[in-house]
């Protein structure tokens, strides 16, 4: 019963930072996504040089002070890692490619579908199905092994490395840089966005928030609760956006989505499967990496690396479209995906083993 | 021989699974389950048992601890 109304406040809490980033200048459907906003600050320190998303969101640092801190004063910060960290590294690359094939991550896959964007509905069943292709290979034994307990130093390096963004965002902005136009532009001031981001980090942190995890708890063990977060997020946003006058359904001129539905549910599905195979969805990551977890760091850098790939070589889609090198590269990242799902799948592996 | 309810958790899906399997193996009740809130901020999975005394957890791939489980559903850790 705890666990339950904690979700649900989660959820609340995320909904209505949402509805408040959004109303005060987060792009539209796009007040809150661990996708697109690293993407943005990625963009920001130049690692790519696409002029319309480059912004150090205080979201993203935001999220992780938030589940930092609270991780510390609950006695929950631990140091951990050393499972399959290049594996990780490389499917938080793909999750990334997905995301961008798609616009959004399953957070804001989500507030689309609360804007009216039924886009994002299509999306959604890629999502289920890519998450259900998880489940069949964790039914089969896939693993990427166990984590162990490391050196202090390794579980401080992302809230570290948080804090001196932080320090370059409100002491030396010039060295970054930031969008003239388009959704980079537009952002809720710092401090709400960063109290937003807090918020959201420490709600997470409590009540475990993921956008993966609660499908997985409803398919395989028949648990539901996980799955109220998505419920409530999005009636949240639902009344926010029909209170704001900013909802608008149907498929054709929604804000940042493209309307080429066989992409929107392939690129979801990528995120739905390399998201079970990691472990969390790229909310979760980012909270998990926060809390001490070196294979959620390295996934995050994977976020990082990924969203500057899709930029730099024209990957990403775009309100026209997707892009024949996005579509190329969701290729090679599903082909990723299913043989490392393959490689590390115990029943497979006895399988070659009869075999040869 | 009076039975205790017990759980196990792991450090991954694959141990949960397997230690599972091997439990039905061997007649014994069990459940596969999300980690409960309050035994650990990672949403892993957990296995829910019935046995005469608590297995080690040394001897099972991948699993990290055992709790007893009290009429309260109260968790208190296996030592050793």
């Amino acid at each position: 019963m705890k666990q339950k109304l904690s979700v649900t406040l989660a959820g609340l809490a995320v909904g209505l930072v949402a509805v408040c980033l959004g109303v005060f200048g987060n792009p539209a459907n796009m007040a809150l996504c661990v996708a697109c906003f690293i993407r943005d600050t990625a963009g920001s320190l130049g690692l790519h040089r696409a002029e319309t998303v480059q912004y150090m969101r205080p979201e993203i640092i935001g999220i992780v002070f938030g589940a930092f801190f609270t991780g510390l004063a609950k006695k929950e910060f631990a140091s951990k890692g050393g499972s399959s960290p290049y594996t990780r590294f490389l499917l938080g690359v793909c999750v990334m490619v997905g995301a961008l094939v798609f616009l959004g991550c399953p957070l804001r896959m989500v507030l689309r579908i609360a804007g009216g964007d039924m886009n994002a509905v299509v999306g959604l069943l890629g999502f289920a199905l890519g998450i259900l292709t998880g489940i069949f290979f964790l039914n089969k034994g896939f693993s990427l092994k166990r984590s162990y307990d490391q050196p202090a130093v390794e579980g401080f390096g992302l809230p570290a490395a948080n804090a001196l963004l932080l320090i370059l965002l409100v002491a030396s902005p010039a060295l970054l840089f930031f969008s003239a136009n388009g959704p980079g532009s537009m952002h809720a001031p710092l401090l709400m966005s960063l109290a937003g981001g807090l918020i959201v980090g420490a709600a997470a942190q409590r009540s475990r928030l993921c956008f993966i995890g609660g499908v997985r708890d409803a398919v395989m063990f028949k648990d539901f609760h996980m799955l109220m977060p998505f419920a409530v997020v999005f009636a949240t946003v639902l009344i926010g956006n029909l209170a704001t006058a900013k909802f608008a359904f149907g498929f054709e001129g929604q804000p940042l989505a493209h309307t080429e539905w066989v992409w929107n549910v392939l690129g979801l599905y990528l995120v739905g499967f390399g998201s079970v195979l990691l472990g969390g969805c790229p909310l979760r990551q980012l909270v998990l990496a926060s809390c001490g977890n070196s294979d959620a760091a390295v996934t995050v850098l994977g976020f990082f690396a990924g969203s500057a790939i899709c930029h730099n070589f024209g990957l990403a889609s775009s309100g026209a479209g997707t892009s024949a090198g996005g579509r190329v590269a969701f290729v090679v990242c599903m082909a990723f995906a299913f043989a490392t799902a393959t490689a590390n799948t115990r029943i497979l592996h006895k399988a070659r083993e009869v075999l040869t | 021989m009076t039975h205790m309810e017990l759980l196990a958790t792991f450090y991954t899906h694959y141990g949960a699974m397997r230690f599972h399997k091997r439990c039905a193996k061997e007649g014994m009740l069990s459940k596969m389950a999300p980690v409960p809130r309050v035994l650990s901020a990672s949403c892993g999975v957990c296995v829910r048992f019935e046995a005469a005394c608590a297995p080690n957890a040394e001897e099972h791939e991948d699993m990290e601890r055992c709790y007893t489980v009290a009429a309260s559903g109260a968790y208190a850790p296996v030592e050793g």
